[in-house]
């Protein structure tokens, strides 16, 4: 998928070689999300993970840094959205994240795609959307964005 | 940046006849005459847009009031382009993490360590 940084909103697409309720598992079970989340230098405690998968549940955790652990950054969001194996969409309202500003709600939509369907059983594709726009745009925003934002590409290049 | 900075940006950007002005400037600056000829609305109108993209940061009009042309301003969209490509490493790194991990839990000899059932 080709989406330039110019978009406002983020997609990242990635197959991994796993079947999808494995994939869907290692987002939703706590055990398994303090494991492996966090940029490199982060790890997530497991004692800091709280998640209850559901539409108006929770997903919690800090993401602590290894050299620093007073360096901390908390994740704290709502799922809105939940289909066991195929979709998870939450919402975080930011506080004190840096460059952001507070109240922001930040919207992640992850979608597990079966590849099975393309030849590939065993496999998952994960689309990552991830949204900055204060929710009350969030609805008409997406619509030609990409189209005003190309031509300005060069530019920001420059 | 100010507090409120960026949501003031993503909320200028959020209407099509804006992103029609900026994609105008973005080719050369421009009066308000010339901004508000492709769009069938009113010059109050148009000025009104652009006090919301002056206000946003987004373009800057000159003081001269008879001859007063705007023009691109770039660098707030560089600030909401660059937060967004922070989220993309983020993502891309802690993608090559969960790929680790699966790798990991599913090999045979890792003795498939299933975390406890929840209920």
């Amino acid at each position: 998928m080709d989406e330039t940084a110019a978009t406002t909103e983020l997609v990242i697409t990635r197959d991994f070689d796993a079947p999808r309720e494995v994939v869907y598992r290692a987002f939703t079970d706590p055990d398994q999300l303090a494991a492996w989340f966090g940029p490199v230098g982060f790890t997530v405690p497991r004692a800091t993970v709280d998640i209850d998968v559901r539409a108006g549940g929770h997903q919690r955790f800090t993401m602590v840094n290894d050299d620093d652990p007073s360096i901390t950054s908390p994740v704290n969001s709502t799922f809105t959205e939940v289909i066991e194996n195929e979709l998870l969409v939450g919402t975080e309202t930011m506080q004190g994240f840096p460059g952001l500003p507070d109240g922001t709600v930040m919207t992640a939509r992850i979608e597990f795609h079966d590849l099975a369907a393309e030849g590939q059983p065993g496999k998952t594709r994960l689309v990552l959307r991830q949204g900055p726009f204060p929710e009350a745009i969030e609805g008409g925003a997406r619509e030609g964005w990409g189209s005003s934002f190309s031509k300005l590409d060069a530019l920001l290049a420059s | 940046m100010a507090t409120d900075r960026l949501s003031e940006i993503f909320a200028a950007l959020a209407d099509p006849t804006r992103r029609a002005i900026l994609a105008r400037l973005s080719e050369s600056d421009a009066t308000v005459n010339e901004l508000a000829e492709p769009f069938p609305i009113s010059l109050p109108a148009i000025s009104r847009h652009l006090k919301v993209l002056e206000r946003a940061g987004l373009i800057t009009r000159s003081r001269s009031a008879q001859w007063r042309s705007s023009s691109l301003n770039a660098e707030p969209l560089r600030e909401a382009t660059a937060w967004m490509e922070r989220y993309r490493v983020f993502w891309d790194t802690n993608l090559d993490r969960l790929d680790a991990h699966l790798r990991r839990i599913q090999q045979p000899a890792a003795n498939n360590q299933e975390p406890s059932e929840r209920t």
